[in-house]
């Protein structure tokens, strides 16, 4: 009798083990995706195609990790769209126009991502504004000044970019990055004090506040720094590309959150892994690459990606009384 | 409409657990029709959870409810309004961008054509100049919610219930927020329900208006029923007795007073501090000063809304001061946050520990050491987990804290362990001043005890510690100085010698008219 019980016993103390993770659910969701996908065309696995999805994935995913770090702070980010793509304009134009080197011109890119992040927390912290009107006024502003700045045209001659999509190791350097960021993003956020005080503000601010935590500072830190990620992901679209576009990034701030969301943050704040986001991001390109690879209409990837996204809400709601 | 004088509404035996409290012990309730029945108790007595169990918002987990004779399981809140129970809330249930017409109609919107839709404007209008009239208000249908004064607004709830053809009213604190005028509007109204052979449980901390408009009363607390009695033969002072009550000597933990001496200087000086409350339903402090020096208690007793947290509050910059000073070791400061307070020293344990005092979804040890980060991380920020380990695991140890491990998260604590918790993280903060917020309220008295004894120790070990508290017995038991509070003023301070609960409750319901 005995040793009949032990075993499942011990499966599901592994198993409930496993699934206290928050890395869990998205962890299954990608694996079953990719597994499904490998089955469904022969050209999943290849090499080429596997390089084509990292290469997508990247710029998607870390605009995700900007993202996720301020829904777990309890608020809500609509620029990256706008911030990526005035990131991207800005360090081509130094290039290019004013005829700076690359390194000069990524600073200067970064430089504004942290920029349009710093006015984001400013909004939220000192103006009171709610964060997604905030952003929401960065998103439309931002995208502005990127017409502006390109006269609605796309800025060529971005061939020293190419360094971004090099190899390294067989790998492309931007596929590097977002391992690299992802990685830091974690232990930022888990092993730090501003990881355990972004969680503690999105888990209850209020408390947060009476405990001596600055969650003015954390928050006009935590969006610079999302701004900085949006910068990157914005270098690696000119990368890619080798064109600033200036419609680049449109709609981006919609799959960041999607994104997120289907990496496990809960849109209420506190909840989630850090890593989860890249998986979320992974996935969202993944449904795009294998509808394309199978040769479904394309217009129906929004379709397929919407009823992901719906699916892994509701997955991740379940048991919750109601919600807004 | 019942015969009025027979029983509406009966509970019996009702018993109600939260993790780690009790919140109702077998209570038996009875209420009338054409009666106002008063129910009363302090802070987490259980008169909340009561009324929201009558309503359906909670169910019991023993004893059962006859409403009209018949026994009754509530589901929802829509469900005991099917059987004529309505609840006002405390907090103004309106929308407040409505006319004062859809409000009333809200819960059974009128259609014209059935199935269609349409809004029946016209029967809106009636159904709510019916029963504003009905009360005695004359109130513009139309006029949206968010013109009317508070007081306004809670007559039109009432008007609502009346609307959804409640027999039953439960008033949760009705006039928390009233001005005395509308307080007197809002009493007309009760009489009037009472002679339409409304059945009404009004809840209220405020003794004086029990002895105004209500028929019986009934005293709750610590979840027990204590009494009903006919007001007609009770007084004010028997009703907070009853309230108050007491608990068997043991419970409390005596500490020898400690004596101030003459030569000493004080940790702490408030002169005149006056505040603007931060919340809709703050209490304004007037002119409170007071001393407090090291190795001391000080404790600070009054009734609800006496504005002791809101003292707390003010002291680590959660309130805002508009008038007086604060004096740290004898130099001015200026206190703007929790932040500043915590550079002086000065640690809040706040009353309401799941909102202001954890953050429930985190580890225990996260929310130890939350407070005291910057000397837990390295020079690059970067947690120390070991460390954090280890003194998470020194204070659960120290404090007896019951979990199933450092790494479990603290909404799984008992309200206790809870409380031991926040203990812990003001502590490794190294504090000169503790301010506890209600310690032991809302816990069971097992962790009562162990709290106070932390207390104790804290003020022997040469914290000072301000104590605020409506359990009178443990102020008498732990502090060296009372200060009392009244309506945000203060009434009374008192060194801790001889003094006897009775004159300690007189001077707390000093307000009441005798």
């Amino acid at each position: 009798m005995r040793v009949v019980r032990e075993r499942p016993n011990k499966l599901r103390g592994v198993w409930s083990k496993l699934s206290s993770y928050d890395e869990f659910k998205p962890f299954i969701a990608l694996l079953a995706l990719f597994v499904g996908s490998a089955i469904l065309s022969p050209h999943f696995l290849s090499s080429y195609n596997q390089r084509i999805l990292l290469l997508q994935t990247a710029p998607l995913a870390l605009l995700a990790l900007g993202e996720s770090m301020i829904i777990l702070m309890g608020s809500i980010d609509l620029s990256p769209g706008s911030a990526m793509a005035l990131a991207g304009t800005v360090a081509a134009i130094a290039h290019t126009t004013w005829g700076h080197p690359l390194s000069v011109a990524i600073l200067a890119g970064l430089a504004t991502g942290a920029l349009v992040g710093i006015i984001n927390g400013l909004m939220v912290t000192k103006a009171k504004i709610p964060s997604f009107v905030a952003t929401l006024a960065t998103l439309v502003a931002g995208r502005g000044m990127v017409l502006i700045l390109t006269g609605g045209q796309p800025i060529v001659g971005l061939s020293k970019f190419r360094i971004f999509t090099s190899d390294i190791l067989t790998v492309p350097l931007m596929v590097w990055l977002f391992i690299i960021f992802a990685i830091f993003n974690f232990f930022l956020l888990k092993y730090t004090k501003i990881g355990v005080e972004v969680y503690a503000i999105g888990g209850n601010e209020e408390a947060a506040r009476y405990s001596g935590i600055n969650a003015d500072l954390v928050k006009l830190g935590v969006f610079a720094l999302a701004g900085i990620y949006y910068a990157i992901a914005g270098l690696m679209m000119d990368a890619r590309l080798e064109v600033a576009y200036p419609w680049t990034g449109w709609g981006y701030e919609l799959d960041a959150i999607a994104a997120s969301v289907l990496g496990g943050i809960q849109l209420t704040g506190g909840v989630g892994s850090p890593i989860g986001p890249v998986m979320g991001a992974y996935m969202l390109t993944l449904i795009t690459n294998i509808l394309i690879l199978l040769g479904v209409n394309p217009y129906y990837q929004w379709v397929v990606k919407g009823m992901v996204l719906a699916i892994a809400a509701t997955a991740l709601t379940r048991g919750l009384r109601y919600v807004k | 409409m019942p015969a009025s004088g027979a029983v509406v509404l009966e509970a019996r035996g009702i018993v109600k657990k939260f993790p780690g409290v009790v919140a109702l012990k077998k209570v038996d309730f009875n209420l009338r029709s054409g009666e106002v029945h008063a129910l009363v108790g302090q802070n987490g007595a259980g008169k909340s959870t009561f009324v929201k169990i009558v309503n359906g918002i909670l169910r019991p987990d023993e004893g059962e409810i006859r409403v009209f004779g018949k026994k009754v399981f509530f589901k929802s809140p829509a469900d005991a309004k099917r059987h004529g129970i309505t609840l006002v809330h405390q907090e103004i249930t309106l929308v407040p961008h409505m006319s004062v017409a859809e409000n009333i109609s809200l819960a059974r919107i009128p259609t014209k054509i059935k199935g269609f839709g349409l809004l029946d404007k016209k029967f809106m209008e009636e159904l709510a100049t019916k029963v504003l009239d009905e009360l005695g208000l004359h109130l513009n249908p139309w006029i949206k919610v968010k013109e009317l004064s508070v007081g306004e607004q809670q007559l039109v709830q009432i008007a609502r219930a009346l609307a959804e053809n409640a027999n039953i009213i439960c008033l949760d604190e009705p006039t928390s927020a009233l001005t005395p005028a509308e307080v007197e509007r809002l009493f007309e109204v009760i009489n009037v329900l009472r002679r339409q052979g409304k059945a009404i449980i009004f809840i209220t901390h405020h003794i004086d208006e029990v002895f105004r408009i209500a028929d019986r009363v009934t005293i709750l607390r610590d979840g027990h029923k204590i009494a009903t009695l006919p007001i007609s033969e009770t007084d004010p002072q028997e009703v907070i007795k009853l309230m108050l009550g007491r608990e068997p000597e043991q419970f409390y933990i005596r500490r020898r007073a400690h004596r101030v001496e003459e030569k000493q200087k004080p940790i702490l000086v408030v002169k005149n501090l006056s505040t603007q409350p931060a919340k809709a339903r703050g209490v304004r402090l007037k002119d409170i000063s007071f001393e407090l020096y090291p190795n001391e208690i000080l404790g600070v007793v009054g009734l609800l809304g006496s504005g002791k947290t809101e003292l707390g509050k003010a002291l680590i910059g959660m309130e805002k001061v508009v008038k007086g000073e604060i004096l740290f070791k004898g130099r001015r400061v200026r206190i703007k946050s929790p932040i500043d307070a915590l550079k002086l020293g000065i640690f809040y344990l706040p009353e309401d520990r799941q909102k202001e005092g954890l953050v429930l979804l985190m580890r225990v040890r996260e929310n130890i050491v939350i407070s005291s980060l910057k000397n837990i991380v390295n020079i690059l920020g970067v947690r120390r987990i070991n460390l954090e380990k280890k003194i998470a695991s020194e204070w659960v140890r120290k404090l007896n804290i019951v979990t199933p491990s450092i790494d479990a998260k603290v909404m799984n604590l008992s309200g206790g362990n809870q409380q031991k918790v926040v203990v812990a993280k003001a502590l490794q903060v190294r504090p000169q001043i503790l301010i506890f917020d209600e310690p032991t309220m809302g816990i069971d008295v097992g962790a009562k005890v162990e709290i106070r004894k932390i207390i104790a120790d804290l003020a022997n070990k040469g914290y000072s510690i301000i104590l605020l508290s409506s359990d009178i017995d443990e102020v008498l038991a732990l502090a060296d100085r009372i200060l009392v509070l009244s309506k945000g003023v203060k009434v009374a301070s008192l060194i801790n010698e001889g003094i006897t609960r009775d004159e300690l409750m007189r001077l707390m319901s000093q307000s009441i008219p005798p």
